[in-house]
């Protein structure tokens, strides 16, 4: 299958499932470096809902940081740990921008929102806000346009592109 | 960080850590993320339900559906992988190299086992499916910087308990100490609650139980074929099998109560199964390989209601176990010197009273019954026959493990190593059956066969 390098507008209801606190792994890098990889701690969708902008630790991922601004290339899975609903956006214009305003609101959302998920397949609210712990002095934002999404719900169809 | 040869040593370089100093994280708790590149260069990234500890430098993943992930490492055999430590959520990235894709032998069942387990845990039978374990050399282990929580305290110390329960089997004087000895320690100093010692037959092609530990039926002589379920899986394989989770997958008894439904007799109605003890809804199962001299001698198997029971370093340490166990089997099944064995006593007959007790032997496959109650078969019932016989016929009372196994009737291969074992079989269904036949050892390669009811002997012959 094609990865189109079409920009999408999400819906309402894709924007809503990626902000709501689920799961958030992703990736960057190239043929020449490898792949690169990392957990996020909050995502927000542009008012437009046409690029979405991924909240992460920077001293953990310093290496994943510095891949993006070399190559813009940037992978973003969202999963929903209690019905392993997943999807994946990728986009090639990745850029590391400020936080901007509400950084703390926005994590607080998302740490509520995975703790809720987590919790109701049995891990403790420690282990998960320790997972999330993030320091909003030292988050780094992502900001990217989705050009392609990709089911990635097990099963035969993941892989498959999304209708936005 | 990737595209770097793999180093030719199984260090992994700059001294740092080995796959050894993270296994927790591999247990299948968290689920683990997995980068790679395509071909083009795009990043493609995804949770990975399944990672297996292979050694110090080398893990496999699962590999379930032809998808990106998949694509990906055969056009550039590269990933990045981040694991969770489930105790103290501290996290780490490893660097892989892609090496081959295994999709039979013990790594593969192993891993086809384990993730039955993790896929009815996460509600996922039935698209969880191993195609294949991708074997990946690990280049490097980074840890990623990030608050921790305290590890918690373990309950016993692994290493301790392997020492002690191997010095407690190498003072065993004999194979049924060893066995009671191996349960008692099992118990003792791995708070094991429910266990089993499976002894594999002459042909190589079932197990049957020779002792077991916290079972309501003691469930010994009951059989298990190589390849049904972790038992016979680890028995096939020659490696361990754990089940973190339950599942449907490795369940016990299907195959075994379809034989013994074939075997069973129209009309008598008898069936000559006896039920396998295993707990109905196990949480945690591992059955680790008795192997001495290369050669599979059994399975011993542990099992929990709890999920998660059984961790890697609970297989190191039952695979330490086995392999004590093992070499001291060999040592008990080697047949002694005949000067150590004493000829058969004087015929003695012991005190004997009451209606008799009817004996009906089966010469098809020597199954037995006292009473139409099913006693033994096989290897077991061939020697039961042979001292009821005897005694009966001739008031014999005292045998020889030598004569059983010079017999010709019996038909005992030529080293007959499983003849200890085949006895410590049916003395323990005779004390659980039956109230007036008993074997007692009298001695090295000796035993006493009382008989204290008249018997009445019925045979049914071959065809």
């Amino acid at each position: 299958m094609a990865e189109t390098l079409q920009a999408h507008r999400l819906t309402d209801a894709l924007a809503a499932y990626i902000e709501g606190g689920i799961s958030i792994v992703v990736s960057s890098g190239d043929a020449g470096r490898g792949p690169t990889v990392g957990r996020a701690v909050g995502c927000r969708v542009s008012a437009d809902r046409r690029s979405v902008t991924v909240f992460l630790s920077a001293g953990a991922n310093a290496a994943l940081l510095e891949a993006v601004a070399a190559t813009g290339r940037f992978a973003a899975a969202f999963s929903e740990p209690t019905t392993h609903r997943s999807i994946q956006l990728k986009g090639s214009d990745a850029a590391v921008t400020p936080a901007g305003e509400g950084l703390q609101t926005l994590l607080d959302h998302h740490a509520a929102g995975f703790v809720r998920e987590l919790t109701r397949i049995g891990y403790t609210e420690a282990f998960t806000r320790t997972l999330l712990a993030a320091d909003p002095d030292e988050v780094a934002a992502v900001t990217f346009t989705p050009t392609g999404i990709f089911d990635q719900t097990p099963g035969p169809r993941a892989g498959d592109p999304l209708d936005p | 960080m990737t595209g770097a040869p793999a180093p030719a040593s199984e260090a992994l370089p700059g001294g740092g850590l080995t796959v050894d100093s993270i296994r927790n994280c591999l247990e299948g708790i968290v689920p683990a993320t997995i980068a790679t590149v395509a071909e083009d260069g795009t990043p493609n990234v995804s949770l990975l339900s399944q990672i297996d500890y292979v050694d110090c430098a080398h893990i496999a993943l699962s590999y379930q559906f032809f998808n990106k992930t998949r694509r990906n490492i055969l056009a550039h055999p590269y990933a990045t992988v981040q694991v969770v430590d489930p105790d103290t959520v501290a996290q780490y990235r490893l660097s892989l190299r892609y090496l081959h894709t295994e999709t039979s032998g013990p790594l593969f069942e192993s891993m086809k086992a384990r993730l039955a387990g993790i896929a009815s845990h996460v509600g996922m039978q039935g698209v969880f499916r191993l195609l294949g374990a991708d074997l990946y050399r690990v280049l490097e282990i980074e840890p990623v910087p990030g608050l921790r929580l305290p590890p918690p305290v373990r309950k016993r110390n692994l290493l301790a308990a392997t020492r002690r329960a191997c010095e407690a089997l190498s003072g065993c004087t004999d194979l049924e100490g060893l066995f009671d000895q191996a349960l008692a320690d099992l118990q003792a100093l791995f708070g094991v609650g429910h266990a089993m010692v499976l002894m594999l037959d002459e042909c190589g092609r079932r197990l049957y139980t020779v002792a077991t530990l916290g079972y309501a039926k003691s469930g010994v002589g009951s059989e298990v074929a190589l390849g049904d379920g972790v038992i016979g899986t680890a028995a096939r394989e020659r490696t361990p099998i754990r089940i973190t989770h339950m599942t449907c997958d490795y369940r016990y008894g299907r195959a075994a109560r379809d034989s013994a439904r074939r075997a069973s007799r129209a009309g008598a109605g008898e069936s000559t199964e006896i039920p396998f003890p295993g707990l109905p809804e196990p949480g945690s199962q591992l059955a680790v390989p008795i192997l001495a001299e290369r050669r599979l001698l059994g399975v011993l198997f542990v099992e929990s209601p709890e999920d998660l029971r059984f961790c890697y370093d609970d297989e190191d340490a039952l695979a330490t176990v086995a392999a004590q166990l093992g070499t001291r089997m060999l040592a008990f099944q080697q047949p002694p010197a005949p000067a150590e064995e004493a000829d058969a006593a004087d015929p003695v007959s012991g005190p004997q009273g009451g209606a008799p007790a009817v004996v009906r032997h089966y010469g098809c496959d020597d199954s037995v019954f006292i009473d139409h109650d099913y006693l033994i078969k096989g290897v077991a019932g061939a020697i039961f026959w042979k001292l009821v016989r005897d005694h009966v016929r001739l008031g014999r009372t005292d045998f020889s493990n030598r004569e059983l196994r010079l017999d010709p009737e019996l038909r005992l291969p030529e080293a007959a190593e499983n003849l200890e074992a085949r006895l410590i079989l049916l003395q323990r269904r005779l004390a659980e059956r039956c109230d007036f036949l008993r074997i007692e050892k009298t001695g090295r390669g000796r035993f006493r066969f009382s008989v204290t009811r008249p018997l009445a002997l019925e045979e049914t012959p071959k065809g």
